[in-house]
């Protein structure tokens, strides 16, 4: 390679080296430890002041284009969209559908990195929110304008708290807003209960005897998608909660610690759940979705550890097993008392799916105005229909022609919706520790309070201690 | 001008005129890869080197520190690293022998045995490598399914019981069961470089050695495996190579547990990046990853002479 040619693939590389370096420098760090959270805090509650100022828009929305991106079930999604367009006339929604995992978690990196995010983005209250907060607007402003100053009462106690998870200190700002809410609960086939002369359980050893009569007759007992987190992660927030109210929110907020005996004891009942038969063989294997919804569909187990979303069940498209009709051959109960003096429960839930308006969003004018009309308007009236889940504001009614048996249901979750306990994690790290915790007590490896001292290891780091 | 000078000016060529400076004559040359150079740039060397860069700049809540080699150290002394170095030596010394063997033996039983229902054959033991990953998962899931999977009941006929065992559901087993359903899925792709590297044999080498009394084992000792060593030697690098990127079936079957026990580089980076924010440690490994397969592949070519043409062509 001749002198000139050497030079010119050396400066060339030497280019590249450069641009890369000064991309690598600029990367985003997070605060590892209380001094530079403390740090970080301050400008954020001094940039979110400046920013949480009136809407940087006042123009009204009367022509252009709102581009959205979610999981949220597609066909839903376009009820809602069609009847924002059809109200306004100047204005396409473009929504774009992923799914959560890993599709749009990468998708929605990738778009932040290139600062090509939509307008709309759905949202996950806790980390989700938090990884993307310096690319949101703050939206209590133009939520105050749509729905007034007291808009906040709209919503129920646990969607607020899970509104502003994580925030740093002193961000009193709201990034997202909540367009359903859920409560976990376990659901179980009535028939099948029937069937046996099952009666449902209240206390431990009853569902321990329940699942080995089902088992005996070849009837899945509960079915536990293990492999997969969230799950998981919703039956231990229900035990511990059960066991003590607020020790999960508590030992998050450095409250309390993950040694305490109620979490323990929640953890020690999980893993029994495994050895007592209560679960199916091979729980740890097993998917949620789409297998055990599938199985419980078809009535092939008594009783399945999912939430208020299942009601969505009776709406999907045919065909489908005639006892998923109005779900009459299905309902629900809460969590049997796991320990001496404790209830059934607890109610635990939250927000299923919010949205957070994009800083390329807050300079659209349809972009809120979509948003709006989604989460409490014309749009999201059009969708209730489907009952993907509980709608997030409580003075959002179902319509008529939903079944009596899927109508009563609901009713039940939206009563118990105003006292659930918040099932959403304030740090990644902090769920993944859980994560790990409760496959290692289910697989045998670890001891319940081996795992929950891991836990404890990474609740201090978060908390710089 | 005197007649000598006349002479020697005529004799002398003239001076042709200097050649651009820039890339010499060939400047059309380098043109015309121009474009595919730049999207090489843009979209496979930028990145690397902008990973690589934040490797050692982005610091996030997993780096050891604030150091710049902060982020490699965290990643070589996780615990869940060195769990997925041991699962990814298993992954390839199982799949890469077992695919060789078994897709080797395939390749010679077709195009030896069979007449008519050759193309049938090799079709059928392709299809799986065409399937999408997706599908092969949820349908090896039912299939491991240990209260109503086709295995169990399988097992159940010849009077074996799992006793209710997942296979992927157990900490010893979920990386041996994921990695069963890879060799299944692309034993084929060795069949078909074999199938190849069988064509390429020279028939009269087969006809001699057969006319001196080689069959059977001895033939694919002495004459088969030997001829087909560049197809084996492409197959061991693009293995290799093929290892280090697995994560899709791993993902989907077991997410890389339970707790971790079949987790490999690919699970391990996608959790790091983009569901745990360490842009940094996942940077670093991901680095780390690049190290390595270079430094095999080099290795290979080294070592083992090996040639790129996937049908086994190059240096023996």
């Amino acid at each position: 390679m001749t002198s000139y040619r050497l030079k010119l693939v050396a400066a060339a590389a030497a280019a590249v080296l450069a641009v890369g370096a000064c991309t690598g420098s600029s990367a985003t760090t997070a605060p590892g430890s209380a001094a530079s959270a403390a740090a970080s805090a301050a400008a954020s509650a001094a940039a979110s002041a400046a920013a949480s100022a009136a809407p940087s828009t006042t123009a009204a929305c009367t022509s252009g284009t709102v581009t959205v991106w979610s999981w949220f079930v597609q066909s839903t999604m376009q009820k809602a969209v069609d009847a924002y367009q059809k109200a306004h006339p100047g204005v396409t929604v473009k929504y774009t559908y992923y799914n959560y995992d890993p599709e749009y978690l990468t998708a929605l990196k990738a778009a932040a990195a290139s600062n090509t995010l939509p307008d709309v983005i759905g949202l996950q209250p806790g980390s989700l929110t938090q990884q993307y907060r310096d690319q949101l607007a703050p939206i209590q402003d133009y939520a105050a304008k749509a729905w007034g100053s007291d808009w906040q009462k709209l919503l129920p106690a646990v969607d607020l708290q899970q509104m502003q998870l994580g925030n740093p200190a002193g961000d009193t700002n709201f990034y997202m807003l909540p367009h359903e809410s859920q409560v976990l609960a376990i659901w179980y086939n009535k028939d099948i209960f029937a069937k046996y002369n099952l009666s449902v359980p209240t206390t431990l050893d009853q569902l321990i005897a329940v699942s080995k009569t089902l088992r005996a007759n070849s009837v899945i007992p509960m079915y536990q998608g293990a492999a997969g987190s969230w799950q998981n992660e919703n039956v231990f927030l229900q035990l511990a909660n059960q066991v003590k109210s607020g020790v999960t929110d508590a030992v998050q907020q450095g409250k309390a610690d993950w040694t305490d005996p109620a979490i323990v004891t929640a953890m020690k009942t999980w893993g029994d759940l495994f050895t007592d038969g209560v679960f199916q063989d091979g729980a740890l294997g097993a998917q949620g979705y789409p297998t055990g919804a599938q199985l419980f569909a078809s009535g092939k187990v008594g009783m399945v550890t999912f939430g208020s979303w299942w009601l969505q069940e009776a709406f999907l498209a045919p065909p489908q097993p005639d006892q998923v009709n109005d779900l009459k051959a299905f309902d629900y109960f809460l969590w049997p008392s796991i320990a001496p003096g404790t209830q059934p429960g607890a109610v635990v839930g939250g927000i299923d799916v919010g949205y957070g308006m994009t800083k390329n969003g807050a300079g659209n004018p349809c972009a809120f105005d979509f948003l709006a009309s989604l989460l409490h308007g014309e749009a999201g009236q059009a969708a209730l229909a489907d009952v993907n889940n509980l709608p997030a504001f409580l003075d959002v009614k179902l319509p008529a022609g939903v079944g009596p048996n899927v109508t009563s249901l609901y009713n039940k979750f939206m009563a118990q919706l105003p006292s659930a306990v918040n099932q959403r994690w304030y740090s990644a790290d902090v769920q993944q520790a859980v994560d790990d915790a409760l496959q290692a007590v289910a697989a045998g490896q670890k001891t319940a309070e081996q795992a929950v001292a891991d836990v404890a290891a990474a609740q201090k780091k978060v908390l710089g201690q | 001008m005197s007649s000598m000078t006349k002479v020697a000016s005529l004799a002398r060529p003239a001076r042709r005129p200097p050649e651009p400076r820039l890339l010499g004559r060939r400047r059309t040359h380098y043109l015309y890869i121009l474009p595919t150079t730049l999207l090489f740039v843009a979209f496979v060397l930028y990145p690397i080197v902008s990973v690589v860069a934040m490797s050692f700049f982005s610091k996030d809540s997993a780096s050891a520190g604030t150091g710049p080699l902060a982020n490699y150290q965290a990643v070589l002394t996780d615990p869940i690293f060195s769990t997925a170095v041991v699962n990814m030596a298993i992954w390839a010394v199982l799949t890469i022998t077992i695919q060789m063997v078994v897709g080797g033996s395939l390749a010679y039983l077709i195009e030896t045995h069979t007449r008519r229902t050759k193309a049938v054959l090799r079709t059928a033991f392709l299809i799986p490598m065409v399937t999408s990953v997706s599908v092969v998962a949820i349908v090896w899931q039912q299939f491991y399914a240990p209260m109503y999977g086709p295995l169990e009941n399988l097992l159940k006929s010849i009077g074996v019981s799992m006793q209710g065992i997942s296979l992927l559901g157990q900490p010893s087993t979920a990386i041996y069961a994921v990695i069963a359903v890879n060799i299944w899925m692309y034993t084929g792709f060795s069949m078909l470089l074999y199938i190849v590297g069988l064509h390429r044999i020279s028939s009269e080498i087969l006809d001699a050695a057969k006319a001196d009394g080689a069959t059977g084992l001895r033939l694919a000792r002495h004459i088969l495996i030997p001829m087909l060593a560049p197809t084996t030697k492409s197959l061991l690098l693009l293995g290799i190579i093929g290892t280090l990127q697995t994560f899709a079936l791993v993902f989907l079957m077991t997410n890389g547990g339970p707790n971790h026990a079949s987790d490999v580089f690919g699970t391990q980076i996608f959790r790091s990046a983009f569901r745990l924010n360490h842009m940094g440690y996942a940077s670093a490994l991901s680095s780390i990853t690049l190290a390595i397969a270079f430094a095999l592949t080099l290795l290979q070519l080294r070592v083992l002479h090996t040639g790129l043409s996937p049908t086994g062509g190059g240096n023996a």
